[in-house]
């Protein structure tokens, strides 16, 4: 079972935000996408979530056109976490979280699954407090919170056939916070969830995905091993870089990617690429 | 506290604090109903209006003049504040919910004015331009014609304050003024149009007054109001993730723009009934959602059911005060919401103003 985009084009003001772009999401993947601003990454996302329809090319949920699907069925296997949320009217946070269960329609019997969800992102101490009064980087968690939720049964039943689409969500988190919410989500792609996250961060992906997919312009320039974000030639192609400034990045990542999980043999591939 | 809230009650799902405030604003709302009945310059006892009560649902003739002072003066007009109340009441809660915003009040808005126009027209241009109208609908002319003037506007403001699928609320209250300011022009032609008996029946659209109620009316209005109620109350959970805005309510699997149309467009029918009956009575929609969110929170599956029940407890005591206040003078009541809700609609703005500096 796989969430797939094939050959995706899109088109908006005669303005081409994407051309031709094809990936696959399984069971278990960490994908992040990367590109600078305007690559249309935020335009991917949104088609793999049914807010727009791209011009060409269909998106299919586990062999079925995204479009076509009810759209609580698409619910309750795909959660998206959006860049920021702002809310109208002061909820408190645990209301917030209780809104990831709307589509199963069991707010009320899965008041455990809310709290260690609240535990897990560190808002459980928030739970009684007003949504709009929180700081930035505490929204997020509490979204984070509402998105997990909305497919927390993987944890118990296996994550095979969920899906979770993070849009430059951390913007506004602490550091400390950054990477122990991605560790989580790591966790939930351990279950069999299926991640792809929208990133803006290089040196967080390197630390968290195991593959990335690189948009220039609305194209794919490569989408392959993380290890691809060490490779100043493509960060300078991806991001325009001058140079040297694309070598910095390029050795910044390699060592953010000691702390990848997909890095069996950190060593050994640091070594292999710092001879190369 | 709210922690409690969260392992507690785990077989409801209305939270305790608002199933306490359901009950006391209904014990409260059965109390002023009688003290209504009991208001006005015939005195009455409490077992007159009881007993009439119980005529009245046992559907027996009238006996007496105290019978006939309670079952067709005062007993109409005691369920027709109600009706309106509570359908004004969850109309603002709908359209403050759906443009995401305490201040898009059906009122301020225009929605109302666009069916009080629509209103005035049938009432001034029946014998001419819309001859066929109220032959084809009867009884139900003018709350139809309302509810048309009323959607016509709801989705015009929609049109015009939405861009994106995000709602620019000062742009939706300043088309609110021009189109408010439009009606009325458009009003005031009429007026000029009008014969005696017609500029009578207007005066009270453009004031707001329930004083004309009658059995015939209160069975369509019921059905135009209460219907449209149920629906929306149906519609908690669409209108709770929508607070989280429009793409968010995606995510979570709601047909956001389905269900947006069918929540405004009950909301217009809840306005236009209300409006071809009684007139323009403002500020309901805006004073019962803001504080009842104030002392229970934003929570539509507790909001929605206590605004109804507030909306028609606010508008009976209105409505009572306004025959009493200045008898045998019969104050329009639409003035007294104004004189409560204009210094609400105040406060609001400076607490709205200063987000947006």
């Amino acid at each position: 079972m796989t969430l797939s985009a094939k050959h995706l084009s899109v088109r908006l003001g005669g303005r081409h935000i994407l051309s031709d772009v094809s990936l696959e999401v399984s069971s278990g993947d960490r994908i992040a996408v990367l590109g600078a601003n305007g690559a249309g990454k935020s335009t991917l996302l949104s088609c793999l979530t049914n807010e727009l329809r791209a011009d060409q090319g269909d998106v299919l949920l586990a062999g079925q056109a995204l479009h076509r699907m009810p759209a609580t069925e698409r619910a309750r296997r795909l959660a998206v976490m959006p860049q920021s949320v702002t809310l109208s009217f002061p909820l408190r946070v645990h209301e917030v979280v209780a809104l990831g269960r709307s589509p199963h329609m069991d707010e009320v019997r899965t008041r455990h699954w809310q709290q260690e969800a609240m535990q897990l992102m560190d808002v459980w101490h928030l739970r009684g407090r007003e949504y709009t009064g929180l700081s930035g980087g505490e929204q997020q968690r509490t979204q984070m919170a509402r998105v997990l939720v909305q497919i927390w049964s993987c944890r118990e039943k296996g994550g095979e056939g969920h899906y979770l689409l993070l849009d430059e969500c951390f913007s506004a988190a602490d550091p400390a916070h950054q990477h122990s919410i991605m560790n989580r989500v790591s966790e939930f792609a351990g279950a069999g969830v299926g991640v792809l996250a929208v990133m803006h961060d290089m040196a967080l992906a390197a630390s968290w995905a195991d593959r990335v997919l690189l948009l220039k312009q609305g194209e794919v320039v490569a989408f392959g091993p993380v290890e691809l974000l060490t490779m100043p030639q493509i960060l300078q192609v991806v991001y325009d870089l001058p140079g040297l400034l694309a070598n910095d990045y390029a050795r910044n990542n390699r060592h953010w990617m000691i702390r990848n999980p997909a890095n069996p043999a950190p060593a050994e591939r640091l070594r292999e690429y710092s001879y190369a | 506290m709210t922690g409690l809230a969260l392992r507690t009650a785990p077989g409801t799902s209305l939270p305790g604090k608002a199933t306490l405030a359901l009950t006391a604003l209904c014990s409260l709302l059965l109390l002023v109903a009688v003290w209504a009945l009991l208001t006005g310059p015939m005195t009455l006892q409490v077992n007159d209006i009881f007993a009439s009560v119980w005529r009245t649902l046992q559907g027996e003739s009238l006996a007496g003049s105290a019978d006939w002072v309670v079952r067709e003066l005062r007993l109409p007009r005691v369920v027709l504040a109600m009706l309106v109340g509570a359908g004004l009441a969850v109309a603002g809660c709908v359209t403050q919910g759906v443009f995401r915003n305490p201040l898009a009040d059906p009122g301020l808005i225009g929605v109302s004015s666009g069916a009080a126009l629509a209103a005035v027209s049938v009432i001034v241009l029946s014998a001419t331009w819309l001859q066929g109208w109220k032959g084809l609908t009867g009884p139900w002319a003018l709350p139809l014609a309302a509810f048309a003037g009323g959607l016509l506007v709801t989705l015009v403001i929609y049109r015009l304050g939405t861009r994106q699928g995000k709602t620019q609320v000062a742009l939706l209250l300043l088309a609110g003024i021009a189109i408010n300011v439009l009606a009325g022009a458009a009003t005031g032609v009429l007026t000029y149009m009008a014969d005696d008996q017609q500029l009578r029946d207007m005066t009270f659209w453009s004031m707001g007054s329930l004083a004309n109620a009658r059995w015939t009316e209160i069975g369509a209005v019921a059905c135009l109001i209460g219907l449209p109620l149920i629906l929306v109350c149906t519609r908690a959970r669409v209108l709770n993730a929508m607070l989280m805005g429009e793409q968010v309510a995606g995510h979570l699997g709601f047909p956001v723009q389905r269900e947006k149309r069918l929540l405004l467009g009950a909301a217009a029918l809840m306005v236009g009934a209300g409006v071809a009956v009684s007139g323009m009575i403002g500020f309901i929609g805006l004073v019962v959602p803001h504080l009842l969110r104030l002392s229970v929170g934003p929570d539509h599956r507790s909001l929605l059911p206590l605004s109804a029940i507030a909306g028609a407890l606010l508008l009976l005591v209105a409505d009572t005060l306004a025959r009493t206040v200045m008898a045998p003078a019969d104050l329009p009541v639409g003035l007294l919401m104004a004189l409560i809700g204009g210094p609400v609609f105040l406060i609001l703005l400076v607490q709205q103003s200063r987000k947006w500096i």
